[in-house]
């Protein structure tokens, strides 16, 4: 649905947007996850033909960015960072202005906008004026906004940005519902806890890729798996057990937690529990170590050896 | 291609916004009503009872062939007449510093911008709707004024003065280039400042060719012959030309988000 090819967006000497190249299929939710001033706005802007690539293409719903740009712009729904609504319009002309020049037929509109404020619960308060609406609210009309022709792809660029936990959440399980209805959206956040919740594929920006895949594919491709054996207590027999075992690259003990670094998990850590057991432990669970999102984004944009 | 329907939308939600302005709505009501009714109260009712004006008094403009007070009748008119192409420069000018500077102070263009609408469809339905209140506004301010000075001046003069050429070509003719030349000439402010009281005070430069035109006539350097308005026609056509070419490269998506301040 997707595409981009050494996409690139230089302002003066400043590259914004540095060489791009990756794909969005349809249905997925993806992430595109960065500090501030890493791009991820320009990057949405590129595929929604508001601002001209420097260099390079891109494609969506497998039309050119620059050269379709209408047929672009009508397939898309873009939530900006700032909701952006006309404060002194209610909610209800404030979506039937934008479905107008979407040109969404006029029972179809009527259908949408109830369809959407119903689904967000505001279409009680459909007739008042945005203005008087709490931030979450405004964010809220604001989604539907971008919802209300009914588009193939959506942009969310920092869609909780500056919400109460509440307002948030909301807002995260309209998206989730909106994933459910197989929607494509294409989502810039620096929200680790929201991309790894929400997106199925996520890339790592900084100017340029630094990493993509699942939150899970990111956390193997930077670290070894790690075995966590939790047992009631931990002595140097077992340590010698486990460092015995073929595969077994490092084991560190922290209080009763044992941190075994192994490859092929799965077939090795039956041989583990075996071992500890064999020693005279006494397991009282076995998880995998998982690092998460945080961690991730952490080491490959804050430069911290997670 | 424009396509009128999606440009007419922009220009109505335009209209529909600015109705919540009260700062808008004040100088909609307030300029018409001093143009239309304040001027002929305070400077044509009281020549109506003076005696005769001596014809050594008479402005250097007064029209000749009259009697003289008569004649100051028609100056004071003609000046009042002059004074209706500032409701144009100056109504627009205020609409569009709403419609364009705070909507971009207010961070309300990119979603429009994300719409599959054309940059000269945005530019042109953004201008119509700050032109039609302002022209709107002439329009109704001129017929009060008409209505109001021919019932004032009937017994003096017998028959209508008003509309008379001068007249119809100000109003029909300059008030409408006034008007476009103002929101094309806030376009471009609009790019160059961000705060809509900055872009009130630059706007307000759309009102020099008026007040050149009225201070030419005043000092009698310009009479309202048939050449010099249409010198003057010709200069605000050139200008408004000027202006839409300038406005037009200033409104476009890519300046907007990454040149605009």
């Amino acid at each position: 649905m997707i595409e981009l090819e050494g996409l690139t967006r230089k302002f003066g000497e400043l590259i914004a947007v540095d060489n791009l190249t990756f794909a969005v299929g349809e249905g997925e939710v993806f992430g595109l996850l960065g500090p501030n001033g890493a791009g991820k706005t320009t990057t949405v802007r590129m595929l929604c033909c508001l601002i001209r690539p420097t260099s390079g293409k891109a494609f969506v719903g497998g039309f050119e960015v620059g050269k379709d740009s209408l047929k672009i712009r009508e397939i898309v729904g873009l939530l900006p960072e700032n909701p952006g609504l006309y404060d002194e319009l209610s909610a209800y002309r404030n979506l039937d202005f934008f479905a107008k020049l979407y040109d969404v037929p006029e029972k179809k509109r009527k259908e949408n906008i109830e369809y959407f404020l119903r689904m967000l619960d505001l279409w009680n308060r459909k007739d008042e004026l945005v203005g008087t609406f709490s931030k979450g609210m405004k964010q809220k009309i604001a989604i539907a906004r971008a919802l209300v022709h009914e588009p193939k792809v959506l942009f969310l660029d920092e869609p909780t940005a500056g919400l109460d936990p509440e307002a948030a959440m909301v807002v995260r399980e309209f998206i989730l519902e909106l994933k459910k209805e197989r929607r494509t959206i294409f989502i810039c956040t620096h929200n680790l806890d929201e991309a790894e919740k929400l997106c199925d594929r996520i890339a790592i920006l900084n100017h340029r890729v630094v990493a993509m895949g699942s939150p899970a594919e990111l956390e193997r491709g930077l670290w070894e798996k790690t075995t966590v054996v939790h047992l009631r207590s931990v002595n140097e027999n077992i340590l010698k057990a486990i460092e015995g075992i073929e595969g077994v690259r490092k084991v560190e003990a922290i209080e009763n937690k044992l941190l075994i670094n192994v490859d092929e998990p799965e077939m090795r850590n039956p041989l583990i529990v075996r071992a500890i057991v064999n020693a005279g432990g006494e397991i009282e669970f076995v998880t995998e170590l998982k690092r998460g999102l945080e961690e991730v984004y952490m080491r490959l944009i804050g430069g911290k050896n997670a | 291609m424009l396509r009128w329907r999606k440009t007419w939308e922009i220009a109505k939600k335009d209209m529909a916004s600015i109705r919540r302005h009260r700062y808008v709505i004040y100088s909609l009501l307030a300029m018409p009503i001093i143009f239309a009714i304040v001027v002929p109260f305070t400077s044509i009712y009281p020549m109506l009872s003076v005696g005769e004006v001596p014809s050594t008094e008479l402005p250097p403009f007064a029209p000749a062939n009259v009697p003289a007070k008569q004649a100051m009748i028609l100056s004071m008119v003609n000046m009042a007449l002059l004074m209706f192409m500032f409701i144009p420069a100056a109504i627009p000018s205020t609409i569009a510093t709403y419609t364009f500077v705070g909507e971009k102070v207010n961070k309300q263009l990119e979603p429009l911008l994300a719409t599959p609408t054309t940059d000269s469809e945005l530019l042109i339905g953004k201008s119509i709707g700050a032109f039609l209140p302002g022209i709107a506004a002439t329009f109704a301010s001129f017929i009060a004024f008409v209505c109001l000075v021919d019932a004032l001046t009937f017994s003096t003069f017998n028959l209508l003065i008003l509309p008379n050429p001068l007249s119809l070509v100000i109003i029909f003719i300059f008030s409408p280039l006034i008007g476009i030349m103002s929101v094309e000439w806030c376009v471009f402010v609009s790019s160059k400042v961000s705060d809509v009281r900055a872009a009130m005070q630059l706007g307000i430069v759309s009102i020099a060719p008026v007040l050149a035109l009225y201070f030419l006539f005043l000092g009698g350097i310009l009479t309202l012959s048939l050449p010099a308005l249409a010198i003057f026609g010709a200069i605000l056509i050139l200008a408004t030309i000027g202006l839409f070419f300038l406005s037009k490269a200033t409104f476009e998506r890519e300046n907007i988000l990454t040149k605009w301040k």
